[in-house]
């Protein structure tokens, strides 16, 4: 859609330029209305006066005591009327006609007629009124051209006043809806960027408005600051969870240090010291990476993303777990465009970590000899960054579940991994507005994840 | 070499202190923030070591201050927080290096001696030696007992690493970030992998195992 349809369909969206819309379509049915009805009384009275008066000039001829005498009147007064406006007509018994013009009707009493063609005389229909007198018929006929003529002057009249109405409820409309929209427009980019986690947007304030959208971006920014010190409070706690959890967890590794340094120390004893160790690294990893995905997901400030390259990162780790994927049995195949920028906005580390995840995911729950493919590519505005293996995959209604937290599949369940790495792969994606798929490669997994490259951002 | 710690859990720090002594460093151990400031203020370190959270005064402040008055001391920081933010934070406060709680010992050791005698980089220096390798930067090529060894570009950097920093460990993380630039916590065995391969090619045609493992740290070549 052209940016310009775009706005043109904010628009119509907005209340105040629908709320004038609508005035002015109830201005014009009233206006209507009344217009139509002063219309219709008015012509009733022009028509019931127009009846009068034939009614009143044929009693004038009705009084002529012959027929002679009628069309002496009739031609004397015919040549002092224009037949554009009144047509008088005369004809005797024997077929002579008097008048000046011939209209006549089948049957007395009233009548609207036109003229027949050849009088080319006026266009308007006229009003006649016949009567039979002294064995001849009399008509006499009111041109309707001051009603037909009513029509027009009532429609110029209702657009004349129904033109300055709409524009200047147009007008206004659109005056109070670029006015509101604006303020609209960026009540919907705070809420927007709160959204994203930066929540310290805030509405601009504009001095002096007290009306009801001021009341709302007041509202909504007490709601941020709400949101803000909660935020901050569970960042205080997590923070001094870690500190308060994190020294003992050193303290327990650092006592086992110790005694694995302990002269003379028995063979199975070593191996419990050992054990106790890794398990602790174990609790120490799950850890991190619980407060890890705790700090992605709590909204971490984006301003010190930089570019990446993400064409040369995969390759860096394509190359660093090339050995050991071989010495597991796995081919490592590295699908990477030989040139090109393939640059993302972010932050490497964490990028290199989603990477190292998905590589480490691939190596640990594929049985030797499969194949694992990194590959990046583009498509549209899109960088696709995708870890896919030959391995037994994951079933299609499990997918959702894996980026849960802490859950793992019942077939590796013997496997090493605390059910995290997904997780934290999809809050690092999450964090860079990027998006992440889970598909069937047919046989094995498919992880595909796109974010929007640098250079269209 | 003269070394402080700043560290308010006493077992934490005493385990520091003691390991590091035992490597023959004198180590003066603070428990609290504000006598460490004053403390680093007077005396002459080779290496401060600080956590992050101390009571009084935390640590970002104190490197801060030190850096503010030109005492350019090597700082490692220890730290119960991981995040990206918290690393930059610390990075960009002047510290030099930095660790997350809870860590080996080893790897805190391999740093402090990696900060305690930052590799004096010669540029004229082309040839690089250990025992009967010898390293020539200029053409690119290895000689170990008069036989030519054909390295892949990253297994040349990786023994150059090693060879630059004779006699000191590398820790796996430390061979991570050098080598590759890349800092992440591996869950498998990458980089155990690449020593083996190079391994494979400098050493097992020979005699002497000149890249060492050291048992919970990382590997060495011996001088």
């Amino acid at each position: 859609m052209t940016p310009l349809r775009d706005k043109f369909d904010a628009l119509l969206r907005s209340t105040p330029l629908r709320l004038s819309i609508a005035l002015v379509a109830l201005f014009a049915l009233v206006s209507l209305t009344s217009l139509g009805a002063s219309f219709l009384i008015i012509r009733d009275s022009l028509d019931q006066t127009m009846r009068i008066d034939l009614q009143q000039d044929l009693a004038g001829f009705q009084a002529a005591p012959s027929a002679n005498a009628v069309a002496q009147l009739i031609t004397a007064e015919a040549a002092m009327t224009n037949p554009e406006r009144r047509i008088l007509s005369f004809t005797t018994a024997d077929g002579r006609h008097f008048g000046n013009g011939f209209i006549s009707p089948a049957g007395n009493g009233f009548r609207v007629m036109s003229l027949p063609e050849e009088e080319d005389l006026s266009e308007a229909d006229y009003l006649t009124l016949s009567a039979s007198l002294h064995d001849g018929r009399l008509t006499v006929s009111s041109s309707r051209a001051q009603i037909e003529d009513l029509g027009e002057l009532f429609i110029n009249i209702l657009v004349l006043s129904l033109l300055p109405t709409t524009a200047i409820a147009l007008a206004a409309g659109l005056v109070i809806s670029r006015r509101s929209g604006r303020r609209i427009e960026a009540i919907g980019q705070t809420l927007e960027q709160l959204t994203q986690g930066n929540l310290a947007a805030r509405v601009p304030k504009i001095a002096g408005r007290s009306d009801d959208l001021s009341m709302i971006a007041g509202q909504i920014d007490r709601m941020a600051g709400a949101q803000q010190s909660s935020v901050d409070a569970l960042k205080q706690v997590s923070a001094d969870i870690a500190h308060d959890l994190k020294t003992p967890i050193q303290r327990v590794s650092v006592l086992l240090s110790k005694a694995r340094e302990m002269p003379a120390l028995r063979a199975d004893l070593v191996d419990v010291l050992d054990k106790a160790g890794q398990e602790t690294d174990g609790i120490v990893a799950t850890f991190q990476s619980l407060l890890q995905i705790a700090q992605i997901e709590g909204g971490s400030p984006k301003n010190r993303f930089k570019p990446v390259d993400l064409r040369a990162l995969a390759a860096t780790f394509a190359e660093v777990y090339e050995p050991a994927a071989d010495e597991r049995g796995h081919k490592l195949i590295a699908d990477l465009p030989k040139e090109g920028t393939y640059v993302v906005s972010g932050e490497k580390g964490l990028l290199g970590q989603v990477l190292a995840n998905l590589m480490e995911n691939a190596l640990r729950h594929t049985p030797a000899g499969s194949d694992i493919t990194l590959s990046v590519g583009r498509s549209g505005e899109w960088i696709e960054v995708s870890v896919c293996d030959t391995g037994p995959g994951i079933p299609a209604e499990e997918r959702r579940n894996v980026l849960r937290r802490l859950y793992r599949l019942e077939q590796s369940r013997t496997t090493p991994g605390n059910g995290l790495g997904l997780s934290l792969v999809a809050a690092i994606v999450e964090m860079h507005e990027g998006k992440l798929a889970l598909e069937d490669n047919n046989p094995g997994l498919c992880v595909k994840i796109r974010f929007q490259s640098a250079e269209t951002r | 070499m003269r070394i402080m710690v700043i560290e308010d859990d006493a077992t934490t720090g005493d385990y520091i202190a003691q390991g590091l002594r035992e490597e023959g460093h004198t180590v003066d151990l603070i428990a609290n923030g504000r006598d460490g400031l004053i403390q680093a203020t007077t005396t002459d370190y080779e290496v401060l070591v600080i956590d992050r959270m101390l009571p009084e005064l935390d640590g970002v402040s104190i490197v801060r201050t030190l850096r503010a008055a030109r005492n350019l001391t090597p700082v490692i920081f220890l730290t119960s927080l991981g995040g990206v933010d918290d690393r930059i934070d610390g990075l960009k406060a002047g510290a030099d290096d930095y660790l997350i709680k809870p860590f080996a010992f080893g790897e805190l050791s391999a740093r402090v001696a990696a900060l305690s005698r930052r590799p004096q980089l010669k540029e004229q220096e082309s040839l690089l030696k250990a025992g009967d390798l010898t390293m020539d930067l200029m053409r690119r090529k290895v000689v170990r007992n008069d036989l030519e060894i054909d390295l892949l570009p990253r297994e040349f950097a990786l023994l150059e690493h090693l060879l630059r920093r004779k006699g000191r460990v590398q820790t796996r993380t430390m061979l991570l970030e050098a080598v590759w630039d890349i800092s992440f916590d591996p869950q498998t065995n990458v980089v155990e992998t690449h020593i083996s391969r190079l391994r494979a090619k400098v050493d097992k045609p020979f005699e002497i195992e000149l890249i060492k493992t050291v048992r919970g740290s990382g590997y060495r070549i011996e001088e």
